[in-house]
Formats: C-alpha cells, sequence, structure tokens
C-alpha cells in the first residue's frame, strides 16, 4: 500500500543553518505518528513542510505517492491544526467549519450536512452560531479540529494542538483527540515535546534531535530501549551509570536497589554492585528518593527504607533485567 | 481612590482647561449675536452660521478638502496596505530599510515637502493644482496607512492565513475571506485617521492651491488672516461637530483606542 | 508565482510614489533648486549662518519648541499619569477628551488664541478690568503666543505617548515600593518615571519636531514679527521668490528634526539597554 506522507532525504536550511537534515519519514494509512522533539529539533519545521508553508531546500515530498514538494498548500489536501488554533474571528463556528468545504466547492446541501457531522464529532453543536471569541480554549481546540477533518483531508497535521490548555483539559483533550482519530480512521501526524502525550497518542513516535531522527518506533519499544542517551534523556532517564567494564547505561530510579548492612550481607548475584554515600534523601510519602555517589557518579534511586539519612554508607545495586545499554554514538549530546 | 496627588491632579487639570478651554472658546463665539469677535458673547444667534455657510469661498474650499482628503485617502489606502502585508507578513533583505521608508513622509516638515512638491510638480513638470494636491497627499498620509493597517495585521494571527490556505484556499482567495476582513478595524481606523489628517492640512494645500483649487483650512486661514469676525468661529463649531460624530461614528465601529493607537 | 514576485508587486506602487512624490522632488528642491538668480543653496546657506537675523529666527524657533515640550511635559505627562491610573472603565473616555483635539484643524484652535491673546481679547480685558493699568498688555505676536499656541496643538501627542507607556507599568510596582518604605512622591521619581522614559522621550521628540515645522499656528500668533523657521521659509518661497532661499532654509530646518530625532533614538536605546 502506498504510503500517504513520505519524506525522500528532505533537508531545510535557514540562512545557512539546517533546520532538518536529510530527514526520511514514512506514514502509513491510518497510522497516528508522533514527531518528537525538544524545540529547535526541527520538528515544526518538517510539519510545515509537508503542509506546503515551506519549501524543502533538498529532497522529495510524496503524498499519496504522488509528487509534493513544491505543490502549494491549497492544493495538498490536508488538515491542519494549529498551535493558536488560527480560528477565523469574523466567521462563527459553523463558517470556519464550512471554510474548506467552501473552497472546494461543495454543494450546500452537502456542506451543510458535512459541517454539521463535524461539529457532532467534536461534540460542539450548540455552539455553531457563535463567534471563536465567545469560546474557551478547549472549545476552540475542537473546532479547530473539527475545521480540519471537515474536508476529509489525507493527513491531519496536528501542530503542538494541546500546549495552550492546562493541564486537566489537556489530558481530556487528548483521549478525545485519540477518540476522534480512531473513529474516523485518519492518518495523522502530531508535533509535540511532551513525551507523555506522544506515548499515550502515538502508534509510531519518531525522535528528532538537530534536524534528523534519533530513533523512531512504536512507543512502547522506544520507551523500553531508548537507542542514545539523547533519547532516553528526553524520555525523562535519569540515571547515566558508567559501569566498571566500560559500558554506559541508563535505569529507572526505581528498578536500583539500596542496599544497607541491615538488609542483607550478601551481593546479588546479577547486574553491577557498588559502594556508595548517599548525599541527599527526599520523603515522597511512599517513597523516598535518594543521591547516592559513588566515585564521583551519581545513581537515583528510589527506596521505601524509611531509616535512609544523608551520609550513610550502602551499596547500590544496579539488577542486570533493567540496565539498558546506551551506545556510544555520534548524536550523543554533551552533559547538559 | 485615596486622594494623595495634590500636585499631579492640579498640573493635569491645568492641562485639561487648556486644551479643552479654547475650542469650548471658539463654540461660544459661533454663537455670538453680537459683531465682532467679544466674550462672553453679548447674546445667542445662528446668524454667523448662515454668513459661514452661505460664504463661496468656503463652499468651494469645503468640495476641494472633502474630494482631495476621500481620493487621497483611497490611494494612500489602496498603496499602503499591500506594503502592510509586506512589511508585516514577509521577511526579506532590507526589511527595516523599506519601513522606515514608507514612514519618512511623516518625518519631514510639511511645508518643505509642499514646497518640494510645488516646486517640483506644479513648476518644473507643470502638473495641475489638483494633481499636485492629490500627489502630495497621498504621500502625506502613506506613513498611516502602512502604519495602522500594518498594526492591525501584527495583532492578527500570521496562521489565520495559513490556515485558510490549508483548507484550501489560494493566496488572492485567502487575503479576500480571511486577511482583509481581520484587518477592517485597522482600515477604518486608517482611513478615518487619513482622512482628517488630509482635510485638517494646511502647509500642503497653501502652497499646491490653483485657480480654484483651495481648501477649507486654507480659506479659513485666509479669512482670519483679513478679517476678524464670528465666521470662522461658527465653522470651526460645525468642523468641530462633524470631527466629534466621525470620531464618535468610529468608537462605535472598531473602539477609539484602536484609531490613536497608532 | 515566485514570493520575490509577489514581494515586488507589493511593494512597487508605494514606492514608485514615493520615488515621484516625495525622494526626487525632495532632493532636488534641497540641493539644486530651479532657481533662475540663485542656484547655489549651500552659498545661499553660508550666507544664511552669518545672517543675525535668520540666527536670530534660527535662535527663536529653538527657543520656543524646547519651552513648548517642556510645558508639555510638565503639564501633559501627570495628566498621563492620572489618566493611567484611572478606573478601566473611565481611561477610554478622558483619553479621547485629551487627544481628539488632534483630529481638529490648527486653524480651529489657533484661531482660538486669537481671541484669547488679541488687542480685545479675554485676558487684556481682563487686565483693563482689574484697573491697574489703561494699556493693556502686548500679548499677540510674541513669543508668549507662540508658546501658548504651540503647547495646545502638540499636548496631545505627549499624552497619548506618555499614557501608552505608562499603561504598561504595573501598578503593582508602585505598591510594591511603598511597602518596601517608598513614600508615593519617591515610588513616582523612582519608579514611574525610570520605567516611562522611553515613552516620554518619544512624546517629547515629537512636541519638538512638532513645534519646529508647524507653520500655521506661528503665521498667526508669531506674524511677521516673530518669524519661525517655518514662516521663514514660507516668507522666502511664496513672498520673495527666492527659491535657494527657501531651500536653504528647508535644509536647515530638516537637518534640525532629524538630527532631534537621531539624537532621541540614541538615548531611548540607551535607556532601554541599560
Amino acid at each position: 500500500m502506498t504510503p500517504v506522507v513520505q519524506l525522500d532525504a528532505v533537508s531545510r536550511e535557514f540562512a545557512g543553518t539546517a533546520a532538518v537534515r536529510e530527514l526520511d519519514l514514512t506514514v502509513r494509512r491510518g497510522e497516528f505518528t508522533a514527531l518528537l522533539g525538544p524545540s529547535g529539533c526541527g520538528k515544526t519545521t518538517t510539519l510545515r513542510m509537508i503542509a506546503g508553508f515551506l519549501e524543502p531546500t533538498a529532497g522529495r515530498i510524496l503524498l499519496e505517492g504522488e509528487d509534493a514538494t513544491r505543490l502549494p498548500p491549497e492544493r495538498r489536501n490536508i488538515g491542519m491544526v494549529f498551535q493558536s488554533y488560527a480560528l477565523f474571528p469574523h466567521m462563527t463556528v459553523e463558517k470556519n467549519v464550512a471554510f474548506g468545504l467552501k473552497m472546494r466547492g461543495i454543494p450546500d446541501g452537502e456542506l451543510r450536512t458535512r459541517t454539521g457531522e463535524a461539529l457532532e464529532l467534536v461534540g460542539l453543536s450548540h455552539l455553531a452560531g457563535r463567534k471563536p471569541k465567545q469560546l474557551s480554549g478547549g472549545q476552540q481546540q475542537r473546532i479547530a479540529l473539527a475545521r480540519a477533518i471537515a474536508v476529509r483531508p489525507s493527513v491531519l497535521l496536528l501542530d503542538e494542538p494541546l500546549s495552550n490548555l492546562d493541564a486537566r483539559l489537556r489530558i481530556q483533550m487528548r483521549q478525545e483527540l485519540a477518540r476522534i482519530q480512531k473513529e474516523t480512521g485518519l492518518t495523522a501526524i502530531l508535533v509535540t515535546h511532551d513525551q507523555e502525550e506522544a506515548l499515550e497518542l502515538a502508534d509510531s513516535m519518531v525522535i528528532l534531535d538537530q534536524g534528523t531522527v534519533a530513533q523512531q518506533g512504536a512507543p512502547r519499544e522506544v520507551f523500553r530501549a531508548p537507542a542514545n542517551r539523547f533519547v532516553a534523556e528526553f524520555l525523562g532517564y535519569e540515571n547515566f551509570v558508567e559501569l566498571p567494564d566500560g559500558r554506559t547505561v541508563t535505569i529507572r530510579p526505581e528498578h536500583v536497589e539500596v542496599l544497607t548492612s541491615e538488609s542483607t550481607d550478601s551481593t546479588p548475584s546479577d547486574g553491577t554492585t557498588v559502594d556508595a554515600v548517599l548525599t541527599a534523601v527526599r520523603f515522597r510519602g511512599t517513597d523516598c528518593v535518594v543521591t547516592a555517589v559513588s566515585q564521583g557518579r551519581t545513581v537515583l534511586a528510589t527506596s521505601s527504607d524509611f531509616e535512609l539519612r544523608s551520609g550513610r554508607q550502602v551499596r547500590v545495586h544496579l539488577p542486570a533485567a533493567h540496565t539498558i545499554d546506551l551506545p556510544r554514538t555520534k548524536q550523543e549530546l554533551p552533559t547538559s | 481612590m485615596i486622594r494623595r496627588r495634590p500636585v499631579l491632579s492640579l498640573l493635569s487639570a491645568l492641562a485639561m482647561v487648556f486644551l479643552l478651554g479654547p475650542i469650548l472658546l471658539v463654540v461660544a463665539i459661533g454663537f455670538s449675536s453680537g459683531d465682532t469677535v467679544e466674550f462672553p458673547p453679548p447674546g445667542f444667534s445662528l446668524r454667523w452660521f448662515d454668513q459661514a455657510l452661505s460664504n463661496a469661498s468656503f463652499q468651494q474650499g469645503l468640495l476641494t478638502s472633502l474630494l482631495v482628503a476621500a481620493a487621497a485617502t483611497l490611494f494612500a489606502l489602496v498603496l499602503g496596505i499591500p506594503v502592510a502585508l509586506a512589511v508585516q507578513r514577509r521577511t526579506f533583505r532590507g526589511h527595516k530599510a523599506v519601513e522606515t521608508l514608507f514612514l519618512s513622509p511623516a518625518i519631514v516638515p510639511e511645508l518643505v515637502l509642499g514646497f518640494a512638491l510645488f516646486q517640483q510638480l506644479m513648476v518644473t513638470m507643470r502638473i495641475t493644482a489638483l494633481g499636485a494636491l492629490l500627489i502630495g497627499h497621498t504621500v502625506l498620509l502613506l506613513p498611516y496607512a502602512v502604519r495602522v493597517t500594518g498594526a492591525s495585521l501584527a495583532l492578527s494571527d500570521p496562521a489565520l492565513e495559513e490556515a485558510a490556505r490549508g483548507l484550501g484556499a489560494g493566496p488572492l482567495r485567502a487575503f479576500f475571506a480571511i486577511t482583509l476582513p481581520v484587518m477592517t478595524p485597522g482600515i477604518v481606523s486608517a482611513a478615518v485617521l487619513s482622512f482628517l489628517t488630509s482635510f485638517n492640512n494646511v502647509p500642503l494645500s497653501l502652497l499646491l492651491k490653483g485657480p480654484g483649487i483651495s481648501t477649507l483650512p486654507v480659506e479659513m486661514l485666509n479669512y482670519v488672516q483679513f478679517s476678524y469676525d464670528p465666521t470662522v468661529a461658527a465653522v470651526s463649531t460645525l468642523l468641530l461637530a462633524a470631527t466629534v460624530g466621525a470620531a464618535l461614528l468610529t468608537e462605535r465601529l472598531v473602539g477609539f483606542n484602536k484609531v490613536f493607537s497608532r | 508565482m515566485s514570493r520575490k514576485a509577489t514581494l515586488g508587486l507589493l511593494l512597487a506602487p508605494g514606492l514608485a510614489l514615493l520615488a515621484f512624490g516625495f525622494a526626487y522632488p525632495f532632493a532636488v528642491t534641497l540641493f539644486a533648486p530651479p532657481a533662475a538668480e540663485h542656484p547655489d543653496v549651500l552659498g545661499k546657506l553660508g550666507a544664511m549662518l552669518t545672517d543675525s537675523y535668520v540666527l536670530g529666527v534660527f535662535a527663536r524657533t529653538v527657543r520656543v519648541a524646547v519651552t513648548v515640550t517642556l510645558v508639555c511635559l510638565v503639564l501633559g505627562f501627570p495628566t498621563a499619569y492620572l489618566i493611567a491610573r484611572a478606573p478601566k472603565s473611565r481611561q477610554g473616555l478622558l483619553l479621547a477628551l485629551a487627544v481628539f483635539p488632534l483630529l481638529l484643524s490648527t486653524v480651529v484652535r489657533t484661531f482660538a488664541w486669537l481671541v484669547i491673546l488679541g488687542r480685545n481679547g479675554l485676558i487684556s480685558d481682563a487686565v483693563l478690568a482689574t484697573g491697574l493699568t489703561d494699556r493693556p498688555p502686548e500679548l499677540l505676536y510674541t513669543e508668549f503666543a507662540l508658546v501658548a499656541g504651540l503647547t495646545q496643538l502638540f499636548m496631545p501627542l505627549m499624552i497619548l505617548t506618555s499614557y501608552s507607556s505608562l499603561s504598561q507599568i504595573d501598578p503593582g510596582l508602585e505598591d510594591a515600593a511603598r511597602g518596601l518604605g517608598a513614600s508615593p512622591g519617591r515610588a513616582f521619581r523612582r519608579i514611574v518615571l525610570p520605567l516611562a522614559l522611553p515613552g516620554v522621550l518619544v512624546g517629547a521628540t515629537l512636541v519638538f519636531a512638532g513645534a519646529v515645522t508647524a507653520f500655521t499656528t506661528p503665521l498667526l500668533l508669531g506674524g511677521s514679527r516673530n518669524r519661525t523657521l517655518a514662516t521663514l521659509l514660507y516668507d522666502y518661497a511664496n513672498v520673495k521668490l527666492d527659491w535657494g532661499g527657501a531651500s536653504a532654509v528647508a535644509l536647515i530646518m530638516t537637518v534640525l528634526v532629524l538630527v532631534v530625532g537621531w539624537a532621541s533614538g540614541r538615548i531611548s536605546a540607551k535607556v532601554a539597554t541599560s
């Protein structure tokens, strides 16, 4: 099957600086892809090139198998949801949603039905006559989504669509977005810097770093096995430990075991155990987070031993089953 | 509020009296029944309004002023809106210089501009007074048009046009369906400001007059220099009423603060 | 169509008008006017710079403009401050009252001063009524008249620019200063004034430039006894028909305005970065 979106070695420079470098990307029909990364990684540039707002300086963009590299946005059949929503302030909600259909010359009757359907899908049929200014942020968000969906785009492009909502609403809208994408079966590309959002929504996740792909795959896969330190850090891994054998591994704090002289004398056989001193203990209610330092290296661990105090000599055990090897790659960021 | 700013209050009361007092004085004199300018007026009458409205040179001047102001405003908007679009929505080399260039007619003295246009357009190129007047006023208004319409563009979300393009509208269609309506408050403000600026202008209009072509303020200026009676006060009162009317209408349409935040 | 071509299409008509109706006439008139007798503007300029009459007019123009700027500052800034601190619902009306005179013709506004300052005007009547003297004071056609008329003309600009800069200042800052032990006056001087300075500077520059280049008001209130650069230019151009001289005066006026504008820009850039 032809992929809906395909990028072949796409690059984009701004005044001599590369924002995106020879990026390859394939998005299959019905798939929800997240472009993820810190600001400046090139994710928004990539989305804007797919939409046609930016021309690549090199490479090809195929939409539905056809070369669309130089096609203006209005001829790409995309549906875009902007970070600012970009609802037309002088038009009612209904007119906003109908705009794309009107541009396509859809006859009145069908236009009204499809506008109604789109509004129903986001559950805001009752606000059809309002102006955007009279809506809450969450409602504006839904209207922007309805407007993009109404044209039945070949791909739905979402540019940080939830970043202007407060935390509670963001989680609610996330579920809403997932439901609508499943219901419509639309192919979607989401740009976000929020890894949680990407993990929850996406079928496929592309982590970008300085304009190139740092890692790509299903969210579970990527999260379980980050390919390098940049990806691991971005996904929230905090421990980066160089083992005596020279490997660098990462491990989640809840998997690190803190052993005291009381708890056990025997050294666990698997994995690595080192002597360390606790330099900080933070109480969190159900457990505490301790900072252990061993030969200049710092390891964070959680423990339910509330007797632990700063300054205490301990042994820190990193079970082999939970350590993730991080290959040294060129993409590895300098420690920040 | 606690009254705790006696000095500031006094100064600003003085400022308001200084600003508005003279204008109210002119209105009072316009309704005078006396033969000369005197205050307080000896009685109430509308005779000077009669006098003002039947004055042929004022009538002729008003006609010229309205024509020039309307045409120059239109020209300035037609030329200025595309410039505002380029300056606000495009990045290009020399961006800053272009912006400064289009604002520069507002920086140079109007009298100097008038003198230059009189010499080069009327004397050297033999362009008619009306033509020179229209060119001069359009140049004078261009900075307002670029700036005020530009301000309304700067306040609006650039993603609006992209949204329209993404939904299938071509560049022209996106402009007429989205950008232009979004700019409307700015365009109305710019039009009102431009019209009044042109209508009230003296230096350009004085230097670029010709046979039968003289604006109302220039005629008033001539009148005041040679005769001293309440006719001009009556004209002033009418102009004040018309200006307040225009300002209130603009306020109803787009909001006063937008007109003044240029 | 390429983006470059659209850009050209957007700018070209405006640029054409500016070239034909502004830049070209301006440059020719300032530097090479088509005058029959005295084509040499720079020579004229040199002669003027040693002419005590012209120097006197120049000094008067600057003196009057500086005075007007100061009076506008002293009266206009407090007004802007009180408007900015008035309840939100009333700010619009107050600002409109202070600023709408800008929309009125200068002829209208200057006419009022003829009435106030004239031989049978308000003030001379009042002075005569006190019985202290039987000779009314000479007010019209003096520098005082110029200052009064021009201040009334340009104060709205000062109020407007000060207001827009003051309304950006969080009133909480003053409260914070008071909470730290500053008196209201001190909080005003140490907190509000420095923050509002860039806006005030813009206002002062506008008022100064306006006062230097104003024409109607000096014509009616200064007369031939108290000429300013603007009325002198008009005199050369339309009465003496000495276009070389007019160009020289135009050059002086333009340079004065540009230099003051440039200097104020430099100062506010410094203020903004310090």
